[in-house]
């Protein structure tokens, strides 16, 4: 009997008529490592709650069909018992934390004790996976003050330690920086040589690519497909489910390369399956021969910083002597947490005065200005949505901004209803933003920014818990907002976007910037992106691997390679 | 993180005593004079929670709360010393202002109560830390869910702390003017509260699945990572207090008969 058995799972959440998961079914042998796609709402969630009994204990509802874990069956057996057998851990590293616990050991520890294990093994099992995790270093550290990648890995450990059969990772780097993603990502990896079943609910296609045995696609709550990496990501259909494939697929895809030549194309998932091709890949491609942008352009200058200078307390500066000037062309901003990106952004809101040097906007200094007046002119959206919003009614959250810098009420409508319709909102304008999901009220915060018509949007990390879909809403943002003269500012951690929708790249490292031009040059200056531990946009990589000279930032660049 | 106990960080013989030694202190401090009731008794406990509190080197942490309580302490002077019912017997006088011998007497007994409290909780609460306590609550049979509650309270408020300054920066960016006379910053007050609220909602649903999967609502019997026995200095620090407690009745008993 195989260790997981799904049984035409169905469940429907309470005051709900959409049933979340619609008659999943499909087995999982010991040990094997498990993906599972599909766009946000697609009931991945629901289905790893469903694994550690909380649907639906927890959330009631309609709940039909079987769910087995070793024999047990998932929604009779309660949650305190089920929890010996599969492990459950969330995108958000900071709500896993027990809250009750004052350093990293006592909360590894936390299950455990509830378990009722004997003291000596909780000892011995604790710090074997402080070890596992590279975390031993903080063992006494409070679990609140480490960074979101090392949460998460106090997360792991805290669930690995129950010594559980599965574990299920819900999105586990989703709100993490690339380093802390990395960091997780290193874990998952030597689980899958542990022997531990894993399931992973995960947006970045090129890592399930990597890890998995299988792959499930869901779609509004139902199963797609349930198969290989290469037959999941070789189908045609795939941007209906608003999954968008590996770019190592995309590429074979587009140059028509595949690992057979039977009906049912399998194209490579993997950068190692390419490289085996290699000898089907054409010999030489070009690349990209136009610059977006060019920086030695001369441009009317929206923001001229000079001899920057700020540092939180006084014996240790953020940003040291930064001098940079901004013009029109939309910017990203990238680097390490801890580089000084959001330090920087904040003071060219004004949010953070500098210690020493100027901040000039269209020539004027704005160190006299409050936040409140610069409000209008600079908009600035933060990482998490749930701090700015406070009305019960997206509309009127909205409508907030534009009121505050003294529209009339019919032209803040006017502007809300526009903002909302460019976020592709405008069908939610009456419901309650509480209600909506994390991606749906990042898009309400970025509308209710967009709508105060600022001649500067700032975005902090605006693709985090984004999928495919809600990336590509991004985009469409940000180049019409470009294009009506908006100057974009945004701070990212996901290169392949960076590399898709910016002109402009600024790379920063401990409050310095160390690399500034358009992206074309940047993300070929292997050192400064090395210096600030980051890396190229997979596009780039991949083609390095096929030993091509010339630029390649996205997969539509190998359709340069007629125009020569 | 910022830290919302008062708890000092030290190795001391007040640290080191069990939390429910320290509690028995706090009772046998404050009903010692109340039953003996002599004012040499408040002399007795607050030499004894001075020598305490020397011992626990936590001399510079109870300044400042001795210093607030006297703010409130010369109030109750002022104001038995002039208008307590019983006034009769004048004392002295400072202008227009005179002051009773009764009132005083009333309030010297009200003040030494204060201050021998507040030394006595001082004893206790800069010197044990919370997540011990909880822990030796547990032990005794106090409820798990009793004991979260206490201990999420020390790493939740922190928490939320942090979140109100971003919360207050998003709402700035927005153009709300935080900036100005009181009537501006307080209708500014109102749009942090209730995504202070709100966030602290959809954590604490996150927090609880948390809490869930890690076996919160299992029947087992906890296990505790340390035991908290009462050691040998417990015990006589226990006997010597109850000894002093019962010194103190038949005190009252002799100045009875």
């Amino acid at each position: 009997m195989a260790l997981i058995e799904v049984k035409q799972l169905k469940y429907r959440y309470p005051h709900t008529e959409k049933l979340a998961l619609d008659g999943i079914d499909f087995t999982v042998e010991k040990g094997e490592f498990i993906g599972v796609i599909g766009e946000n709402k697609a009931g991945k969630s629901t289905l790893c709650q469903a694994f550690v009994g909380l649907v639906p204990s927890m959330f009631r509802g309609a709940y039909g069909g079987k769910l087995f874990v070793d024999g047990m069956e998932a929604g009779k057996t309660p949650v305190a018992e089920l929890c010996r057998h599969v492990g459950l851990v969330f995108q958000n590293p900071f709500n896993q934390l027990s809250g009750a616990k004052e350093t990293v050991f006592e909360e590894v520890a936390f299950g455990l004790q509830n378990l009722g294990i004997p003291r000596g093994e909780i000892i011995r099992r604790v710090e074997d996976n402080l070890a596992r995790l590279d975390i031993t270093e903080y063992r006494n550290r409070n679990p609140f003050d480490l960074s979101g990648g090392q949460t998460q890995r106090v997360a792991i450990a805290s669930i690995l330690a129950m010594e559980p059969q599965v574990i299920v990772l819900d999105e586990p780097t989703s709100q993490l920086d690339p380093q802390g993603s990395e960091e997780v990502f290193k874990v998952v990896e030597a689980l899958k040589h542990t022997g531990i079943t894993v399931l992973m609910v995960e947006h970045k296609m090129e890592k399930l690519a990597e890890y998995c045995d299988k792959i499930l696609l869901m779609h509004e709550g139902k199963q797609i497909a349930y198969d290989t990496p290469e037959q999941i990501f070789s189908r045609d259909d795939l941007d209906k489910y608003g999954i968008q494939p590996p770019v190592y697929t995309r590429v074979s895809k587009t140059l028509n390369i595949s690992k057979s030549e039977w009906e049912n194309k399998e194209y490579p998932v993997t950068l190692s399956q390419i490289v085996e091709l290699k000898e089907d890949f054409p010999k030489k491609l070009t690349g990209r021969t136009r610059l977006e942008y060019r920086g030695d352009e001369k441009q009317e200058e929206l923001f001229d910083i000079q001899d920057l200078e700020f540092g939180y307390t006084s014996q240790k500066l953020v940003i040291q002597n930064l001098s940079l000037q901004l013009s029109k062309n939309p910017t990203a901003l990238i680097g390490q947490n801890g580089a000084g990106k959001t330090t920087l952004v904040k003071l060219l809101k004004g949010l953070l005065k500098p210690n020493s040097g100027r901040i000039l906007l269209n020539g004027e200094d704005i160190s006299g200005k409050s936040v409140a007046k610069l409000a209008g002119m600079v908009g600035y959206v933060f990482q998490n949505p749930d701090d700015q919003i406070f009305k019960t009614r997206v509309m009127d959250e909205v409508m907030v901004g534009p009121l505050h810098i003294g529209m009339s009420k019919e032209m803040a409508t006017e502007k809300a209803r526009w903002a909302l319709e460019m976020v592709g909102m405008s069908h939610w304008e009456q419901e309650n933003p509480y209600d909506l999901d994390l991606s749906e009220r990042k898009m309400v915060a970025i509308a209710s920014v967009i709508a105060m018509e600022p001649k500067v949007l700032i975005l902090d990390e605006p693709t985090i818990a984004q999928d495919d879909r809600g990336r590509k809403v991004l985009g469409s943002i940000i180049k019409k907002l470009s294009e009506n003269g908006v100057f974009v500012l945004a701070i990212l951690h996901d290169m392949d976007f960076v590399a898709e929708y910016f002109d402009r790249v600024i790379v920063m490292a401990h409050g310095e910037v160390i690399s500034d031009g358009p992206k074309e040059s940047v993300f070929y200056e292997k050192e400064s992106l090395t210096l600030a531990r980051l890396e190229q946009p997979h596009m780039a990589r991949l083609c390095e691997a096929l030993d091509y000279e010339g630029i390649f930032l996205t997969v539509e660049d190998l359709k340069d390679k007629g125009r020569e | 993180m910022k830290s919302i106990s008062l708890y000092v960080d030290q190795d001391t013989f007040l640290t080191r005593l069990h939390s429910f030694s320290k509690l028995y202190y706090i009772v046998v401090a404050i009903i010692i004079p109340l039953i003996g009731g002599s004012l040499g008794l408040y002399g007795l406990c607050l030499g004894l929670s001075f020598c305490l509190i020397i011992a626990g080197r936590i001399v510079k942490r109870v300044l400042p709360l001795i210093a607030f309580s006297f703010t409130i302490i010369l109030t109750v002077f002022l104001i038995h010393g002039l208008f307590n019912q019983e006034n009769e017997q004048i004392l002295f006088s400072l202008g227009p202002l005179i002051f009773y011998q009764e009132g005083l007497l009333y309030a010297t007994k009200i003040g030494l109560n204060i201050l021998n409290m507040l030394l006595a909780f001082a004893v206790f609460v800069l010197t044990t830390r919370p997540a011990v306590l909880v822990d030796d609550l547990e032990q005794a049979g106090f409820s798990p869910r009793f004991g979260y509650m206490i201990s999420s309270v020390f790493q939740i408020i922190p928490q939320m702390m942090g979140t109100m300054n971003t919360i207050m920066d998003a709402q700035r960016s927005r153009g709300l003017e935080t900036e100005g006379n009181l009537l501006v910053r307080t209708r500014a007050f109102i749009p942090l509260i209730s995504p202070v609220v709100n966030s602290s909602l959809i954590n604490t649903r996150e927090r609880a699945i948390a809490l869930e999967v890690r076996g919160f609502d299992s029947k087992q019997k906890k296990t505790f990572l340390q035991d908290h026995k009462l050691q040998r200095e417990d015990k006589l620090f226990m006997a010597f207090m109850t000894i002093l407690l019962i010194g103190s009745v038949i005190w009252r008993i002799t100045t009875w008969l």
